[in-house]
């Protein structure tokens, strides 16, 4: 148990960048509810910047290929796709 | 194999990663993310365009009552310190004669197709305007939504919150839209020319006119339009051209069958990513993939926005 309590705060800061990120599309839907321009932005920039976050992060692990971008990449158009379907219907 | 153990095997194909799915759950992989996303995408044509085609199984109809939404409206005045509006039954006539000309024209904006503004509904209504205003809003499921809505936009606000105006008048909608069965609320403001104080020139009086939004009259009243008409209609009526039950239908909505589905889809990866996540951790396989963690987190994310997505859209 003490071995996984160390292995999460080693991987504490790997993580942060992921969860203000995250927050921030949380926070930017939650605060512009009817601006579809601005949660249009904020859902590519989220996107974008979880993309990021997996290479970097990958990067840094030293096991970065290109099938986890792909997977990475494609996570992301599902979660595009989904909010955009949302903010077109609505 | 039977059908019942061929089923779950597929479904274990699916969900555990195992060598059959090289050790990851089949609906993990990349080519299953694009069917799925392609999935979502063709559920939007089906719902976008499946109307337009003749297809009327959707709609967006509520239950909104006028009364509502000018005192939800003249309470946001008075928590700002501005006078409460009055209820105009000219006015709520020329937002009912907009609202169904919006209907009857195919169209969502201040102007319509032909070039009708909006304070030619003032006019043939009979009421003689100093200052004038419009917002609408479609789509929403409570009145109280709507009125939130105009107060997160800066213009619609500015409208609302005018003290140039003195009247409001509100129309409830409802009818076919480019094929979907749609609810429309037409907020019109204004301020009767006739109560301008005599000591100040008309001319002069325009100049004073302060921009809210996109929506002041471009020219002052005629002696003709300045003729008051008898008040008309009673403002409690709401027009009813598709005669749509006035229950709350959101969940048969294309907003509420989208929200529906992100959901399912949502909860379903996610279920799949802990459970691949779990399975590959206790048995220790070592695997070149992304962080089961970071997805899990990202579809939360995605799923936590689909919760707090409302439906509606003002203009």
């Amino acid at each position: 148990m003490n071995h996984h309590l160390q292995k999460v705060v080693r991987h504490l800061p790997h993580y942060l960048p992921l969860v203000g990120i995250l927050f921030f599309g949380y926070w930017g839907f939650y605060t512009f509810s009817y601006d579809r321009i601005f949660q249009t932005a904020v859902a590519v920039g989220v996107a974008f910047g979880y993309i990021t976050w997996g290479v970097v992060h990958h990067y840094v692990h030293k096991d970065l290929y290109l099938e986890v971008v792909l997977e990475y990449i494609f996570v992301s158009i599902l979660g595009l796709v989904i909010i955009f379907s949302l903010i077109l219907a609505a | 194999m039977s059908a019942a153990s061929y089923l779950l095997d597929r479904t274990i194909h699916l969900v555990v990663p195992r060598p059959s799915n090289n050790h990851r759950a089949r609906l993990l992989h990349s080519s299953s993310l694009v069917y799925f996303s392609l999935l979502v995408l063709a559920f939007q044509l089906f719902i976008g365009y499946g109307p337009r085609m003749g297809l009327r199984v959707l709609g967006y109809a509520a239950n909104i009552s006028p009364t509502e939404v000018i005192r939800l409206t003249n309470e946001k005045r008075v928590t700002q310190g501005l006078s409460a509006l009055r209820e105009d039954p000219v006015l709520s006539q020329a937002a009912l004669a907009k609202g169904t000309d919006m209907l009857n024209k195919d169209y969502w904006a201040h102007v319509s197709p032909d070039g009708t503004e909006p304070w030619a509904f003032f006019a043939s209504a009979g009421y003689a305007y100093r200052y004038a205003g419009e917002n609408l809003a479609r789509d929403f499921s409570n009145p109280t939504d709507a009125v939130e809505a105009w107060m997160t936009s800066p213009s619609h606000r500015d409208n609302l919150l005018s003290d140039k105006y003195a009247d409001i008048g509100i129309a409830v909608v409802e009818g076919d839209l480019n094929g979907v069965d749609t609810t429309i609320i037409v907020q019109l403001f204004g301020t009767r020319a006739v109560n301008v104080p005599a000591t100040i020139p008309v001319a002069e009086a325009s100049e004073e006119v302060v921009p809210t939004a996109e929506l002041i009259p471009e020219v002052l009243p005629t002696e003709e339009e300045l003729a008051v008409t008898q008040p008309v209609g009673n403002n409690e009526l709401i027009s009813g051209a598709s005669g749509l039950d006035s229950n709350s239908d959101l969940v048969g909505s294309p907003f509420g069958m989208t929200k529906t589905l992100a959901l399912v889809m949502g909860l379903v990866f996610m279920t799949v990513m802990v459970v691949d996540g779990v399975v590959a951790y206790r048995r220790g396989l070592k695997r070149f993939v992304g962080r089961t963690v970071a997805h899990v987190s990202f579809i939360g994310m995605v799923l936590a926005i689909v919760l707090i997505a409302k439906a509606g859209r003002i203009f």
